[in-house]
């Protein structure tokens, strides 16, 4: 991170938070809040995967997590939901401890296997629960709903509760400045994480890691840490999610979003600072043109992750960062080759 | 004694269909370290495939098993030359070709989709090539005839597999490879060809391995996700790359999950999966069977 890194930052906040102001139609606003609420997930899975190096798929898992935990406390505790974020949030980081005690001693690739078939599990447990809950009972008798909903998914649990502080019209104002505030968390967060002690713990992992091992940083200590930080963030973010819509399915754990996800993740550049904003704005974007051909977008998502892996595996903000260095070697190049044919013609012209 | 027979016989035909879905994934990990996750895409297609083939061109319904099998194999190739092929140089392939597969399998699963809703306007299929319910009784214990050719199909193809490896000059070039790459190249073994073969047989297998999972269940657009996710499970169990290995799995893995269905629920046997491979991976690092590949990092 440079200067320029946050004078960029800093302008694109100012923009973000001036836009509600622009006279954009209200669709817009929904879908740029939930905008900032992918790309706060898609950029704690970055500190995850691509700073880390730890290849877990359980982000989605862990979002649901925390929507499903707000969701569950506003219903049957009947709570206001804004206390149950940072519980939520607390609960996303245990249920990660948990993931990372059973799977972060392994390498990559079991670490993939394992993550994805506890999202799966998830998403079984979750799409099976089929009996009337209790719970349930004793809040409205007359209904028969699973604890969690089942694959009809939960609902009356509250929102934001906007409506009832800016009223009918302006709500959603209310809905996304929690969300981009979530979001400038989410970033300021993965930027001091980055440039901290795990940080550098990670940076020296990659440039030697017997060097590192063996001057004492614990590859398993702290790629445990940062799964689990991570975690809280990205609970928040589903329970901001739940607290949006007022409503929470099984969709949250499924192969289309994490498909939708990854695509950011792979599309804005694996393990680059600007990855993840711009792989979730380029893709909502995307998402916004293509409205009409919907049948086709999980085709269309896919085959961009494919060819984004083949071609550019390190994203379009690899791609501009290395576009800038070829610039600045060649702009280096030049002026070398300037003050050479200067001194050259000098000596020359200069009497012996 | 009848909840006990009843959870072998269940557990063997889980077990016959993860060993055919999961021998092949061990065999492309152990040949060129890819794990395909268009694996259950292809299980997928391989149901689908038998009911295009009864149903849609009215061809005999005899034939349409090996001709899954073949058509399973072309898919195989086809997904190396779309992925794999050209990804081979790049630095951490193992975790790229995963994200890349997942990307393909869900764009085919889309497709999938998309034109079935054309073809077949509901979407559960009962299996043309099933049986049906017929059976007969051990110690009062049904034990339909379906399952009987199932574990008949598993044996033959995982032995054919077996004497292909092991008396052919292709699969010898296959187990080179699985050993040592750079040897192998260097001994004349083409390897490009030989990751080809592999996917192919593997997918092919998976074919297989899809017609019988959707001769119980319905054919469903969605139904090869969870049991690749199982054959995953069944390979990591057996430590990656294993192929004898993967087959004991398959049959632990199988018999662990109709344990569950019988004793308590069919929801938890997932989980219940999940948790013995999370114990046996930090009771045995590498794997149930596994000598060479480390889990551990």
């Amino acid at each position: 991170m440079k200067t320029r890194d946050y004078v960029f930052f800093v302008i694109l906040l100012a923009l973000a938070a001036a836009f509600p102001f622009m006279g954009v139609p209200r669709y817009i606003i929904a879908s740029t809040l939930l905008l900032f609420c992918y790309a706060t997930v898609v950029s704690q899975w970055n500190l995850v995967f691509g700073i880390a190096g730890i290849f877990s798929l359980a982000q989605l898992a862990i979002f649901a997590f925390g929507a499903y935990s707000t969701a569950l406390m506003g219903r049957y505790l009947d709570w206001s939901l804004w206390p149950t974020f940072p519980i939520a949030g607390a609960a996303g980081v245990i249920f990660s401890i948990f993931i990372g005690l059973a799977c972060l001693r392994m390498r990559g690739i079991y670490v993939a296997l394992l993550t994805l078939a506890i999202s799966q599990t998830m998403f079984v447990l979750i799409q099976t629960d089929s009996d009337c809950s209790e719970l349930n009972k004793a809040i409205n008798p007359s209904t028969c709903v699973a604890f969690t909903g089942g694959p009809q998914g939960l609902g009356d649990f509250g929102t934001f509760g906007w409506r009832e502080v800016l009223g009918g019209r302006n709500w959603m104002m209310g809905d996304y400045y929690s969300m981009l505030g979530l979001l400038i968390v989410a970033l300021v967060f993965t930027a001091a994480m980055t440039q901290s002690r795990i940080g550098l713990a990670f940076k020296a992992l990659r440039d030697n890691e017997e060097l590192a091992t063996s001057r004492g940083v614990s590859v398993f200590k702290y790629q445990l840490i940062v799964f689990a930080a991570s975690a809280f963030l990205t609970a928040m973010a589903g329970a901001f999610y739940a607290a949006h819509f007022g409503s929470v399915g099984t969709n949250l754990v499924s192969f289309p979003l994490l498909l939708f996800l990854i695509s950011m993740l792979v599309v804005g550049g694996i393990g680059r600072n600007w990855g993840p904003l711009l792989g979730a704005g380029l893709l909502m974007v995307a998402d916004e043109f293509f409205k009409e051909f919907s049948d086709l977008r999980n085709i269309g998502l896919g085959l961009v992750v494919l060819l984004f892996m083949i071609f550019l595996p390190e994203g379009v903000a690899g791609a501009i960062e290395s576009v800038c260095k070829r610039l600045q070697r060649l702009a280096l190049v030049q002026h070398i080759e300037r003050r050479l044919t200067a001194a050259l013609r000098r000596d020359s012209a200069a009497p012996d | 004694m009848n909840f006990f027979i009843q959870i072998i016989v269940s557990g063997l035909t889980f077990g016959a269909m993860y060993a055919l879905a999961a021998v092949g994934l061990a065999l492309v990990w152990g040949a060129f370290n890819m794990l395909n996750m268009a694996h259950g895409i292809i299980m997928t297609l391989g149901a689908y495939f038998v009911l295009v083939w009864a149903e849609g061109w009215g061809l005999p319904l005899w034939l349409a098993g090996p001709f899954a099998f073949l058509a399973g194999g072309l898919f195989g190739a086809g997904v190396y030359f779309v992925s794999a092929h050209w990804m081979l140089r790049q630095r951490n392939f193992e975790v790229t070709i995963i994200i890349a597969t997942f990307g393909l399998g869900m764009a085919l699963e889309a497709g999938l989709m998309k034109i079935l809703r054309e073809w077949f306007h509901a979407s559960p299929y009962a299996q043309p090539l099933s049986m049906g319910a017929d059976s007969f009784l051990i110690n009062d214990v049904p034990v339909s005839y379906q399952r009987l050719i199932i574990w008949a199909v598993a044996v033959v193809l995982i032995a054919l597999v077996a004497l292909f490896l092991t008396r052919t000059t292709m699969g010898r070039a296959i187990r080179a490879t699985a050993q040592n790459r750079d040897a192998a190249r260097l001994m004349g073994v083409k390897v490009k060809r030989v990751y080809v073969i592999v996917l192919a047989l593997a997918s092919a297998l998976a074919g297989v391995a899809g017609i019988m999972l959707s001769s119980f269940k319905d054919v469903v657009p969605l139904m090869g996700q969870t049991p690749m996710l199982k054959a995953f499970i069944v390979i990591v169990l057996a430590g990656l790359g294993n192929m004898a290995g993967a087959l004991y799995a398959a049959l632990l893995i199988g018999m662990v999950e109709a344990a569950v269905k019988v004793l308590v629920a069919d929801k938890w046997g997932f989980l219940a999966m999940l948790v013995v491979v999370v114990i046996a991976i930090i009771w045995r690092p590498a794997g149930l069977f596994g000598k060479h590949q480390i889990a551990r990092q």
